[in-house]
Parts: structure tokens; C-alpha cells; sequence
């Protein structure tokens, strides 16, 4: 176990490091000169030479992507062109939003994931149908889905809002509106902002909730019937014994790690949806960064979600390995 | 080699493992090869310059003369979304052939070669496959600026290593078998063993692979779209068109909604397509 916790750690370190590089070699061949970025468009040559050769972009290229590297040690991911704040101060404002709502739509996939899986194994009748549907809305691109959440439940219905995390000043201190309110014991305001995550959270959740269901409901069929189940059951245990105690737990193992890919997936795909709903998120904030060629900003975005969608796969693998020690057989 | 992961993409969709009839197959199949004739005639059947405005703006579906009615600035939807959907469905296509063809050259060597080979070639590739690869494809496409050319070099950056993983596993499997031992055993050359016995063994799994692919490709470049890292206006593009007249979806849902709707459209078809496609080549679930 410890050899594999140590070989496992140490691929997520590798792994980070290539991200890193990725992203320095991107950030070199960018178009747009960081020096002239820094000085203003109207300053002369001589002052955009100066500048290059205090950033440190006469350096060689090693050197450069080891002041880089020492720079994210530190927290260090330069400015952004476009809010002229650190890019660190930025994401440190946007991120927790982003928790709050791929957190929330993980929760949904688990739930419907979980459902899609059992009515299936069990031939629940009637569930054929609202397995169809979320086939079906899974087959969509999610900006389809939030503009069709968008038309019902704000247009048609209007039981849900269109746009941001609340209405409400968040009281702090994590920057997550639905836990910050409730905190605070404050019940509008927490209300409100259940309102306003609802929606993007669900399109978010749908594909992750088909990928995690139909990999849960084919371990499942696996172990309906294997020998230990019709021993279970001719011991005349009920079904629903059987299937709580000798069932679930053994066909839980493939769809655990499919739930922690799936997390990993909302983190990179989250930015689509948060653009349709002005989520205030980092995936917004990518958004906006995107037109206007903020590299510092897209760069520093592109290594925090990827950083925790490799630290989230690194975890997921420890976890398996821990429930189940074949995992570190091999 | 299990540190590092090699994953697949898990597909988001699908009807998997289902058992079609060889009719209803061979019927999406067609289904298919005509989305492909629409999209290579996309010119041919817009009635409509797509690009100039043609009639009254916001007109809905079925208005006359306009099938799917008009845009905020009078141009045909029909014309629109007929090259947008030839835009994304032959760009899906381009991205898979060659992440196939890269993927594929990589697994076979690696395969087929073994040793030291193998092991540095899918390390390379396990790297690429732990990176969250849309992510990575869009940093990409933002460096080297947006435009149809550098969106697929992006993609391809992050595709091809998934194709790669299963065509290695694929040739080492054959390469265990009967009849590749025999001809290894009388002498044939590892030349000859490669191009007539391991890369016609592996031509079914690549197929089905690259057609349940499709679809994953198709959303994956319409989120590229959305966020304007595709063609650039006026061209017309399934995911930009959407994301520039999001601001009139309560007044006119269509004028966002049917390049949306095509993209669901072509991810369906691509979809069922590709499952259809497993359910008549011979090849191992």
C-alpha cells in the first residue's frame, strides 16, 4: 500500500509538472509581447526592451520555465491584462463559487446516477422512460440544456433566476453563497441562493450522472447474480437485504471511480455553463478572459483546474486502493 | 503502469451495448454517410446566402420562404445552420481521422515493437491521457488564436493519445495469437508481420473506436465554438452562433436554439451511428 501511495503521488507531481510546462510553452508562443502588455502600447522601443529585460524574457528558455515554476510555488501567476489584478487575487475571488457549484452538481449526478443504475438492474417499471430522457439530455451540448432550463423554469415558469449566485451581499467567509447564509443563519438569503444554484447545477450535472449510472447499473447486473446473492437469497434473506447488504457494496466499486473521473470532468467542463448563467466562477472568469487574449489569465485558470483535476484523480486511486486492496496488485 | 492511469474517454452518452437489429443498423449507418453528404453539399443545399442578410429580421420557423425562419439581421437560418453543421461534422471527422492515424501509428510501433519502445511511448501517452484534455485544448486554441485551423490542430493536440492506448492493447492482444506466431515462427519478416497480419487485425477495433467517437468530438468542438475559439464571425458556427444571440432567448428562442438543436441533432446521429457501427464489425466489448 505504501509503495503504491508513493508511486501514485509521485505520478501526480510528474503529471503537474507537464501540465506546468504545457502551459509555459503555450504562454511563450502566445501571440501579443508580455513586456509591451506591462509598458502600454504607446511606449517607445527603448522602454519595451528595458522591460523585457527586467521580466526576464531575454533569459534562456530554461531559466525562464524555472523562475515560472518558482513562481507558482509561491503562488506567483503573474497579472491579468484584462482586471490588471494578480491572476492569483482573481481566482482566489472566483474559485469558491465554482466549488460551491460543481460540488452541488456532483451531489445531483450521484443521486440520478444512482437511480438510472438501480431502476435499470431492478427493471423498475416505468423508469425506462426517464432513463430515455436523460439519455437523451445527456446526448445535448449542456449550453443547449441551460438555454432550455433558461426558457422553462426563469421564461415560462419563472420559479428560477437567470443569472449570478444571489441577490443577496455574501456575509463571507468562504465565498460559497449557500454555505456562507446559512452560517449566518440568514434564511432569505440562503433561499435565494439555493434558487440560483439549482439550475446551473443540474445542466451540469447530466452527463456525469449517465456516465456514473450506466457503469454503476452494469456492475450492478453483474452482481445480482453471482453466487453469493442466490446463496443470500436461498438463506431467504428479502431482496432488499440482499440487495443493501451483498449487492450494492460489491458493484460499488467501478462507479466510486467513475463519480471521481466524473468530478475531475465537471471541474474542466464547467466553464461553458457558468458563461450561460454569469455564474461568478473561474470558468467565467476563463470565459471573459478568452476574447480579449488575457494569456496570464487563461494560463493561470487553465493550471488551477487542471492541478485539481489531477490532485482529484490522484485522491479517487488512493481511496479505491484503500476500499479495495486489489486495486494495488498490479 | 497502472500509476498512471490510462483512461478512456468515458462517453457521455449512448444506448452501449445494446443489440440492434442488422436493418435498424445498417439503416443508421446510412444515416451517417447522408449527415456526411449534407455536410460536403452544406453549399449546395442552403437556398440562402448565409452570410447576407435576405429577408425580414427574426422571423420564426416555417415563415415563408424561410424554413427555420431568420436571424437578428434578416439571414436565412436554414442557409446558417446548414454550413454550420458542415463546419462541425466535417471537422469531427478531420479531428478523429487524425487522431486515429496519429494515435494509431503511435500504438502500433509501440505494440509491435515492445521492449523499451513500448514503455517510453505509452508513459509519453499515459501523460498526455492524466491531463483534463478539454481544458488543455483550450489554453491551446487560445495561444495560437482562434480559427477553424487552430481549433483542430488544438483538439488534436489532446485527442490522439486515447487512440494510441487501445490500438497498443489491441496489436499486443493479436500479436498472441495463433496465426501471428505461426508466421512469426516460419520466418516472415517483422516488417511483413506489422503491414499483413497486425494493422488488418486491429482496422475493425479503430473503426468502431473512431465512430463512437464522433459525438464526444462534435460537443467537444461546439464548446470550443461557444466560447469563441472557433471560426470567426459572420462565418457561421454552431456553438458562436448561439453564444452571440443568447440575449434573445426569451423573445426569440429559435434564433439561439436551432444551431443548438443541430448540434444535438448531429450528436445524436453520431451517436446512434457509432453504436450501430460496433453492432456490425466484429470486435471484442
Amino acid at each position: 500500500m505504501l509503495r503504491f501511495l508513493i508511486r501514485r503521488l509521485a505520478a501526480a507531481v510528474v503529471i503537474l509538472l507537464i501540465l506546468s510546462f504545457v502551459v509555459f510553452l503555450l504562454e511563450h508562443i502566445a501571440p501579443g509581447d508580455p513586456a509591451r502588455a506591462y509598458v502600454g502600447a504607446n511606449a517607445s522601443n527603448a522602454t519595451v526592451a528595458a522591460q523585457r529585460q527586467a521580466l526576464g524574457l531575454n533569459d534562456p528558455f530554461l531559466t525562464q520555465f524555472w523562475r515560472f515554476l518558482g513562481g507558482l510555488l509561491t503562488g506567483d501567476l503573474g497579472r491579468s491584462l484584462r482586471t490588471r489584478q494578480t491572476v492569483t487575487a482573481d481566482i482566489a475571488t472566483y474559485l469558491p463559487a465554482t466549488v460551491q457549484l460543481v460540488i452541488a452538481a456532483f451531489v445531483i449526478a450521484v443521486v440520478l446516477g444512482g437511480l438510472f443504475a438501480v431502476s435499470g438492474a431492478l427493471r423498475w417499471p416505468g423508469a425506462s422512460i426517464g432513463r430515455g430522457l436523460l439519455l437523451l439530455l445527456a446526448t445535448a451540448p449542456p449550453f443547449l440544456l441551460a438555454l432550455l432550463g433558461l426558457i422553462v423554469f426563469f421564461g415560462r415558469l419563472g420559479w428560477l433566476p437567470a443569472r449570478g449566485d444571489g441577490n443577496f451581499e455574501d456575509p463571507g467567509p468562504t465565498g460559497m453563497q449557500v454555505l456562507d447564509t446559512l452560517l449566518h443563519g440568514q434564511g432569505d438569503a440562503f433561499l435565494d441562493a439555493l434558487q440560483h444554484l439549482v439550475l446551473p447545477a443540474a445542466v451540469l450535472s447530466i452527463a456525469p450522472a449517465v456516465a456514473i449510472g450506466r457503469v454503476f447499473r452494469s456492475s450492478l447486473q453483474g452482481v445480482l447474480h453471482v453466487d453469493y446473492a442466490r446463496t443470500a437469497r436461498s438463506k431467504g434473506l428479502t431482496e432488499r437485504r440482499v440487495l443493501t447488504h451483498h449487492v450494492v457494496r460489491n458493484a460499488l466499486g467501478p462507479a466510486l471511480s467513475m463519480a471521481g473521473l466524473q468530478l475531475g470532468f465537471m471541474f474542466a467542463g464547467v466553464v461553458v455553463v457558468e458563461q450561460v448563467f454569469s455564474w461568478p466562477g473561474i470558468g467565467n472568469y476563463l470565459a471573459a478572459s478568452i476574447p480579449v487574449d488575457d494569456f496570464p489569465a487563461i494560463a493561470g485558470v487553465t493550471l488551477v483546474l487542471g492541478a485539481i483535476y489531477v490532485v482529484s484523480n490522484a485522491v479517487v486511486d488512493l481511496l479505491q486502493a484503500a476500499a479495495d486492496p486489489r486495486v494495488t496488485v498490479h | 503502469m497502472t500509476t498512471l492511469l490510462p483512461r478512456g474517454r468515458p462517453r457521455p452518452t449512448a444506448i452501449g451495448g445494446s443489440h440492434l437489429a442488422r436493418p435498424v443498423a445498417w439503416s443508421l449507418v446510412a444515416l451517417l454517410i447522408l449527415v456526411t453528404l449534407v455536410a460536403v453539399f452544406a453549399q449546395v443545399l442552403a437556398p440562402d446566402n448565409p452570410i447576407q442578410p435576405v429577408g425580414a429580421p427574426n422571423l420564426p420557423p416555417l415563415a415563408a420562404g424561410h424554413l427555420l425562419g431568420t436571424d437578428q439581421i434578416g439571414r436565412d437560418l436554414l442557409s446558417r445552420t446548414l454550413i454550420g453543421v458542415q463546419a462541425s461534422w466535417l471537422s469531427a471527422l478531420v479531428v478523429v481521422t487524425s487522431g486515429l492515424l496519429v494515435g494509431g501509428v503511435i500504438g502500433l510501433i509501440a505494440g509491435a515493437t515492445g521492449g523499451w519502445v513500448d514503455t517510453v511511448l505509452m508513459r509519453f501517452t499515459d501523460l498526455f491521457l492524466a491531463l483534463p484534455g478539454a481544458l488543455v485544448a483550450i489554453a491551446i486554441v487560445a495561444a495560437l488564436g482562434s480559427g477553424l485551423t487552430n481549433t483542430l490542430i488544438g483538439v488534436v493536440i489532446v485527442w490522439w493519445p486515447y487512440y494510441a492506448r487501445i490500438l497498443r492493447g489491441e496489436v499486443k492482444a493479436l500479436a498472441a495469437r495463433p496465426h501471428v506466431e505461426a508466421a512469426r515462427l516460419s520466418g516472415v519478416s517483422r516488417h511483413r508481420i506489422l503491414t499483413r497480419h497486425l494493422l488488418p487485425g486491429v482496422v475493425p477495433t479503430a473503426v468502431v473506436t473512431a465512430s463512437l467517437d464522433i459525438a464526444n468530438v462534435v460537443l467537444l468542438l461546439a464548446a470550443l465554438s461557444f466560447l469563441g475559439l472557433g471560426r470567426q464571425a459572420p462565418a457561421p458556427e454552431l456553438g458562436a452562433d448561439t453564444a452571440r444571440t443568447l440575449s434573445q432567448l426569451l423573445s426569440q428562442w429559435w434564433v439561439p436554439g436551432i444551431p443548438g438543436l443541430a448540434v444535438l441533432v448531429l450528436s445524436l446521429i453520431a451517436n446512434l451511428g457509432g453504436d450501430a457501427v460496433r453492432n456490425l464489425l466484429p470486435v471484442r466489448r
